[in-house]
């Protein structure tokens, strides 16, 4: 069973979005109505939102690309790396939602299991140039911690460069590409 | 075949047991067909130093062998003669191939994979360092070898080779560990073998770097 969030602007769409989810995917997704709300949420499978939310909160959802989905009533032209079902009826909305469970395109090979969110906060910070002693100020941590996770990172994703880490992050959307 | 590459060695051995040599032969110009002959033959036969031949044969294919009389053994032109056939098939041969393949693999997949293109952009930077280190090798570490010129050509050398294994590993690591979406398998394939094959050469032709063309310009200083 997928564990998924629903984040919307409008509260009647995010409900709509719930009740098909429930009918269609018997799927119990959850409405959280703060990004702050959002970040308390664990082990998140996808996160349902719209355009709107999405461009507003691009701190959380770059990261998190591969496992949200943007849903439109508008064709979007945009980067091809995000999950995006566009819709001009319910009908529509329901066939895309089947074909995109059927394919799964929201990967669980990804940074969802390979990363966890504060190694993730660290990658962002070392492919952005910062040295270890900025990278402990800024999250509040010893420098050893992040040499821990550093290495870590190493380990799990089998990249040592700087330069290869940082277009790991782009591949994933932790980064925006260059 | 554990034993060291020596005079009585019958190249066909080698090239079995070690296909990665064949491209050493061929650096020196040495062609496959080589018959019966043992490595004191065929050096004979195509004018090779032999036991330059046979020091390069054992450091290319044992990480744990290191040359011995490096000065009396052989001259600098020697060695930087195989250092350019070895940048010049990088330059000309095993970049454009994998580049080549990339392109392939790239044009038949799904347009949504970006994935490969910004491995490819990747791919690019890990070259142009080699292409660097190569332009550097033509301009001042060769010149000043063959010269036994006192420059400082060669306290650039260590950084840089880390830094391109470094990163062919970390190519390797995004195709086998990272690569995602939809992609034809055989060509995904044919790019991961020729980056292998690009690295395993670099790393053995690295240690002839390290323990032949360094220790000689050591010695040159030294005898200066």
């Amino acid at each position: 069973m997928k564990r998924c969030t629903i984040f919307m602007i409008d509260d009647l769409q995010a409900m709509g979005m719930q009740q098909l989810l429930n009918a269609s995917f018997d799927i119990q997704a959850l409405i959280v109505h703060s990004i702050d709300d959002l970040y308390m949420v664990a082990d998140i499978d996808i996160v349902f939102t719209d355009a709107i939310t999405f461009t507003t909160h691009l701190k959380y959802f770059l990261p998190r690309q591969s496992r949200t989905i943007i849903i439109t009533p508008q064709a979007v032209k945009g980067d091809s790396s995000v999950n995006i079902i566009h819709y001009s009826s319910i009908e529509e909305l329901k066939a895309s939602l089947i074909k995109f469970f059927q394919h799964e395109p929201v990967t669980t090979s990804g940074t969802s299991t390979l990363l966890s969110q504060r190694e993730i906060d660290v990658l962002r910070l070392v492919v952005s140039g910062h040295i270890n002693k900025e990278i402990a100020d800024v999250l509040n941590i010893s420098i050893n911690t992040v040499l821990t996770h550093r290495k870590n990172i190493t380990t799990k994703l089998g990249i040592k460069s700087v330069s290869g880490l940082s277009f790991y992050a782009m591949m994933n959307g932790i980064i925006a590409p260059q | 075949m554990n034993k060291l590459i020596d005079l009585d060695t019958k190249v066909s051995d080698i090239v079995v047991h070690y296909p990665a040599t064949v491209t050493v032969l061929n650096r020196f110009g040495i062609r496959l067909g080589v018959g019966d002959k043992t490595v004191g033959k065929i050096c004979e036969e195509h004018h090779i130093n032999a036991c330059f031949f046979s020091a390069i044969l054992n450091t290319f294919i044992n990480k744990d062998y290191f040359p011995e009389k490096i000065l009396d053994g052989f001259s600098a032109k020697e060695i930087v003669d195989y250092l350019r056939k070895t940048n010049s098939y990088y330059e000309h041969y095993q970049l454009p191939n994998i580049e080549r393949h990339f392109q392939f693999l790239i044009g038949k997949s799904r347009p949504q994979n970006n994935n490969l293109e910004l491995m490819l952009k990747f791919f690019h930077e890990m070259k142009q360092e080699l292409l660097n280190r190569i332009a550097y090798d033509r301009e001042y570490r060769f010149p000043e070898l063959l010269s036994q010129a006192t420059g400082n050509s060669f306290e650039r050398d260590n950084d840089e080779q880390d830094t391109i294994e470094d990163k062919i590993d970390d190519l390797i690591s995004m195709i086998v560990i990272h690569l995602q979406g939809d992609y034809d398998a055989n060509l995904g394939y044919a790019v991961l073998i020729a980056i292998i094959s690009l690295k395993k050469d670099i790393t053995q032709n690295n240690r002839i770097r390290n323990r032949i063309m360094r220790p000689m310009h050591h010695a040159m200083l030294q005898q200066n």
